[in-house]
């Protein structure tokens, strides 16, 4: 019995400096924007981490836009309200899949990857020996990936969504016949710029920052051996699924419950 | 044992010594690893650490470069206590440093010429041209100025810790740490770094600490030698010294024996009563 | 070098690309109109009962949207909901004093509207005119409750 108690007791105790370590870890991070050698390294990153993704978040929006043309036709059509469609799948998209999504293929994608890079630099003593070089890994290898993935979420959610709602289209107009005029202008009569479009993107930012930070430093905090690494990058992926999950509802709530 | 401490004391300490080390302790968890450790390493000299796998010869190198931080105890390189300096200053005096780790840790986003070139790159703001002619100055050195578009991916081993030592080098510092130089070489490459590292010593007058377990090739290019066992420093002296040396363990370790004072079996119960055990299944 | 370039290229596209969906989202999809602010007039009219309409509902005329609703508000004085109108600058003099403003519902689930029908009078409504005959939007409840008390008085 005392046995477990220690054993929770340690757990929570684990976890709470796990969390203190991680939040030190950012603020020093992102410290380390500017500089012009800064930029190059940032740039690089988004090449892999922003343009490496599109293909993989592009292909996704299209077949998720598709379903909820398909999925969305067929229910509202026993209404008689097949025109709502245009709505439905904007809306949907707009306000949930393309953050929720995005963010959940970014880290399967990019976060992994993230973690699997960073913690091989550890585990060869790459780091270690960039700070005897006298340069600060945070700045120099966090930074610039961290930064890189705060940016380009919000980018892959715009193009997910995009392809969403023409993927709608191309179900819902193209091949069930609703009328082409009604799919946009109820579209455009319902969807909201700033309620719809950027509350969206309000999300998306939040998660490309947390899914980032998580990628980061699970690499950066990891046992430098390769079972070290593989088990990283599994927790990378299910803490950052998590954290997209759990933060969509509160970030829901907040925006769209009318909680305030 | 004692004529070896006064022969520590003969020598002219204050002027010669680059890095001092003072009753180290460290532990790591519940592991003491250090109990009390003291090393003075000279200046223009090849000195070794020596001992068993798993004694922290490798902790120890963290612990001078400042990336570990002492129980108690302190190390002073010339004159600046490590563990007092502050963030910046400790990384204006790793610029000083050089450290050769044992994987070679070349950074696997950049080539061969990039990786040499990188610390010149971060600390200096010279033109191209001689970054580049430094870079391939150092590279001839070490026999590998044909391989400089190569990434690292592409290298063996050997190749991969030369390529190393050209960086620890590149900014000439004043103190090159080796961690593990020889581990895992076929014989070739083995000397030819064993060689390199020599020649390179004496070339740019460098202090240099080798943290090694290989005996023979240590000894051939070490100048003095320090080996710890149990968290602290069980001899010291010159190869000559030691290798006369009677001490058991040091007898042991030198020589090279597979049994002696540091115990072949882990500890365990009798073998006879062991294999006889018959008690209900494996225990 | 040139690797460098391709990769420069490939994120600039990146951005270029993200920065081209958001005016798409904005444009095609929220149908904001960016730039152009268009000339409007603006007309009013009371309801007893506006249902859902809110700031920012279409205006329609014959189908057409022709403006947007740019403020619902309670008329203290006559305690009914004063809504005001924003409509395209070319109707202006061309809508009859008569006309009539009714809330409507696109489709049985749809938002609501306010659909304008033009009458006959050769008066036309100015900029801030009134619309008087106006017609409210129709609430589920009180329909079902018409049709209740017509089936018991029957």
């Amino acid at each position: 019995m005392i046995h477990h108690i220690v054993a929770l007791g340690r757990g929570t105790l684990e976890t709470v400096s796990a969390l203190g370590r991680a939040v030190i870890f950012l603020v020093q991070a992102a410290w380390g924007v500017p500089s012009r050698e800064g930029w190059h390294l940032w740039l690089r990153q988004m090449h892999f981490i922003g343009v490496m993704s599109l293909a993989i978040v592009l292909v996704s929006g299209l077949f998720i836009g598709m379903v909820l043309g398909l999925q969305g036709f067929t229910i509202l059509v026993d209404f008689g309200a097949e025109d709502a469609l245009g709505q439905m799948v904007a809306l949907s998209l707009l306000r949930e899949l393309a953050p929720v999504v995005a963010a959940l293929l970014f880290a399967g994608r990019a976060g992994s990857a993230l973690t699997a890079e960073i913690g091989l630099m550890k585990a060869t003593e790459q780091l270690t020996s960039m700070e005897m070089i006298g340069v600060d890994p945070l700045r120099r290898i966090v930074a610039p990936r961290l930064w890189a993935g705060f940016v380009s979420m919000p980018l892959l959610t715009v193009g997910f969504s995009v392809v969403g709602i023409w993927g709608g289209y191309l179900v819902g107009v193209q091949w069930l016949g609703v009328f082409d005029g009604s799919y946009w202008s109820n579209m455009q009569s319902s969807v909201a710029f700033v309620d719809d479009i950027l509350n969206g993107m309000l999300k998306s930012v939040v998660f490309g920052l947390v899914v980032t930070w998580i990628a980061v430093f699970q690499g950066y905090d990891l046992v430098p051996t390769s079972e070290g690494i593989s088990r990283a990058t599994t927790r990378t992926v299910v803490y950052s699924s998590l954290a997209v999950l759990g933060l969509d509802f509160v970030l829901t709530a907040l925006m769209f419950g009318e909680l305030g | 044992m004692f004529d070896n401490y006064r022969d520590v004391d003969e020598r002219d300490v204050t002027d010669t010594t680059l890095v001092d080390v003072e009753g180290l302790h460290f532990s790591r968890g519940e592991n003491e690893i250090f109990r009390g450790v003291d090393l003075r390493i000279p200046k223009g000299k090849i000195t070794a650490v020596m001992g068993p796998s798993g004694t922290g010869k490798t902790t120890l190198l963290k612990l001078i470069g400042g990336q570990l931080v002492p129980d108690a105890g302190r190390v002073c390189i010339d004159g600046q206590d490590v563990h007092r300096l502050s963030r910046r200053a400790l990384f204006r005096l790793r610029r000083r440093m050089g450290m050769l780790f044992q994987s070679g840790a070349l950074f696997s986003d950049l080539n061969v010429f990039e990786n040499v070139a990188f610390p010149l790159r971060v600390h200096t703001d010279l033109p191209e041209a001689m970054v580049r002619d430094i870079v391939l100055m150092k590279l001839q050195a070490v026999g590998l100025r044909g391989a400089r578009n190569l990434s690292p991916a592409e290298l063996s081993g050997g190749m991969a810790r030369r390529v190393a030592l050209a960086r620890a080098v590149a900014l000439d510092p004043e103190l090159v740490l080796y961690d593990e130089p020889f581990v895992g070489q076929d014989p070739i490459s083995m000397g030819v770094l064993v060689q390199l590292i020599k020649t390179v010593n004496q070339a740019l007058g460098l202090t240099a600490v080798i943290v090694s377990h290989d005996i023979k090739e240590t000894l051939s290019i070490a100048d003095y030698v320090y080996i710890i066992a149990d968290g602290q420093v069980m001899a010291h002296g010159t190869p000559q010294t030691l290798d006369v040396n009677r001490d058991a363990r040091v007898k042991q370790f030198v020589h090279g024996e597979p049994d002696g004072p540091v115990p072949f079996h882990y500890p365990a119960p009798d073998f006879h009563r062991d294999i006889l055990a018959t008690g209900g299944g494996r225990p | 070098m040139k690797r460098s370039k391709m990769m420069e290229l490939g994120v600039g596209l990146f951005v270029l690309a993200g920065i081209l969906g958001m005016v798409f989202l904005g444009l095609r999809v929220s149908g904001v109109g960016f730039g152009v602010p268009q000339d409007t007039f603006t007309l009013q009219a009371n309801f007893a009962n506006i249902g859902g309409l809110k700031s920012g509902s279409r205006v329609a005329m014959a189908g057409v949207t022709v403006g947007r609703v740019s403020d619902v508000s309670l008329d203290t004085e006559w305690l009914d909901a004063r809504v005001t109108m924003e409509l395209d600058d070319s109707l202006e003099g061309k809508i009859s004093r008569d006309s009539t403003a009714s809330i409507l519902t696109s489709g049985l689930l749809g938002e609501q509207y306010v659909g304008l029908s033009v009458g006959g009078d050769p008066e036309m409504l100015e900029d801030g005119d009134t619309i008087r005959d106006t017609q409210q939007a129709l609430v589920l409840e009180q329909l079902i409750q018409q049709f209740v008390s017509n089936m018991t008085s029957e």
